[in-house]
């Protein structure tokens, strides 16, 4: 669960409370990944529970302070260390859109894949405004650039269906 | 304001039975301080298109206007290519025997200006792109997109503020590439007009409009506002 492993990682840099941690976790990431105070906090009691991290003191405005544990370092230290598999990847809503729309033989796929790849194209150019944008450094840019790849990577896939399709045809 | 205009060009390569035709009526405004890309697999049309902007080719009907100028009313092209449109393409675009400012010169020293004014300009542009530095490098004392960068500056020298560039990316890495891509930005954001053949989506995407060619045909284009599946 990266929410948790990203609040741990902020963590090992000092103590902090809620509120910046959602500040710091959305300024690294870009914005990409937007968390609402709700959520910082029920992550945070379930890292209590497990005892990753423990609550501090709470300061003049009543915030708690967040310190992470050696259990919690640990955990950090653990997740940096073991590389993501992507097996339980959500299944891609297009993908199945144009496999359906090739097995329907009366949809107009080459026109289901012209529309996706304007759409496509526009939201690569989001990305790249974005980017151009982008202030906040490098963790912010590499964000983006993530996303700009994987934008990318499907226009190719739109690309060679079209090419294979003309093929069969 | 429109820069570069093509109404309903057609390029016909040979006759008859064997006659290819690379371009089908294709229609495209470039304004100025506007990125405009053009994408496609080999073989859409994408070079020939930006051959025809440029002035490098006739088409075999429809018409092409530079600024105010209709192309099939000069005689001069090669002129008017020199006055007015800069080209980049992947790759043999500097001249190896001369420095960086050198090659930015010889653009305008051809059209007749005193060596120490082509000198003053080429110092001028390669300062907009930040590549002062490399003034007295020869182009293999450079990095791939170091060169590119020269090229730009090369095609952007003078008064000509029409840049056409085909997959000037070409064999950079993704980073390298994005910097040229930066710089073209910036040229465009600074009044010039461009044209950018490209295959790679990522390139494209700094365009402020994408348009598909497919078969010698533009399919889509990314300004026409598009209703998203419910």
């Amino acid at each position: 669960m990266p929410v948790r492993h990203g609040l741990l990682t902020l963590l090992s840099r000092g103590p902090r409370h809620g509120y910046q941690l959602r500040v710091e976790f959305e300024a690294s990431t870009g914005a990409t990944w937007p968390l609402n105070i709700g959520q910082v906090y029920t992550t945070l009691s379930r890292l209590e529970r497990d005892g990753l991290v423990k609550p501090g003191e709470s300061d003049e405005q009543g915030r708690v302070v967040y310190t992470i544990t050696a259990a919690g370092r640990e955990e950090m230290v653990r997740w940096f260390s073991t590389p993501v598999i992507h097996s339980d990847r959500p299944r891609d809503e297009l993908v199945i859109k144009l496999a359906m729309a090739v097995a329907a033989k009366k949809v107009d796929v080459a026109e289901v894949i012209h529309k996706q790849r304007t759409a496509t194209m526009r939201a690569l150019q989001q990305l790249t405004r974005a980017k151009r944008a982008a202030t906040e450094g490098a963790a912010q840019r590499l964000v983006l650039d993530s996303m700009i790849f994987q934008a990318e990577a499907e226009q190719r896939w739109l690309d060679h269906c079209e090419a294979v399709l003309k093929e069969e045809r | 304001m429109t820069f570069v205009r093509l109404a309903e060009v057609a390029r016909v390569h040979g006759e008859g039975a064997t006659a290819v035709h690379a371009l089908k009526g294709v229609s495209l405004e470039v304004d100025v301080g506007e990125l405009v890309a053009v994408m496609g697999p080999s073989g859409s049309g994408k070079s020939t298109l930006l051959n025809l902007a440029g002035g490098l080719d006739r088409p075999t009907s429809g018409t092409v206007h530079i600024g105010e100028q209709d192309l099939a009313t000069m005689r001069d092209l090669a002129a008017l290519r020199r006055r007015s449109v800069g080209f980049v393409f992947q790759d043999l675009n500097l001249i190896t025997s001369l420095t960086a400012a050198e090659n930015v010169m010889l653009p305008r020293e051809l059209d007749g200006l005193r060596s120490s004014l082509a000198r003053k300009e080429a110092m001028a542009v390669l300062a907009e792109i930040d590549a002062e530095y490399l003034a007295d490098r020869f182009p293999d004392e450079l990095s791939g997109g170091q060169r590119q960068r020269v090229a730009i500056a090369r095609a952007l020298v003078g008064e000509r503020r029409l840049l056409l560039a085909d997959e000037p990316t070409g064999a950079l890495d993704t980073r390298t590439g994005d910097e040229i891509l930066q710089t073209l930005r910036a040229r465009s954001d600074a009044g010039a007009a461009v044209l950018l053949v490209t295959h790679e989506p990522r390139y494209a995407a700094w365009a402020d409009r994408v348009v598909f060619l497919r078969d010698g045909m533009i399919t889509d284009t990314t300004d026409t506002s598009l209703v998203s599946a419910p």
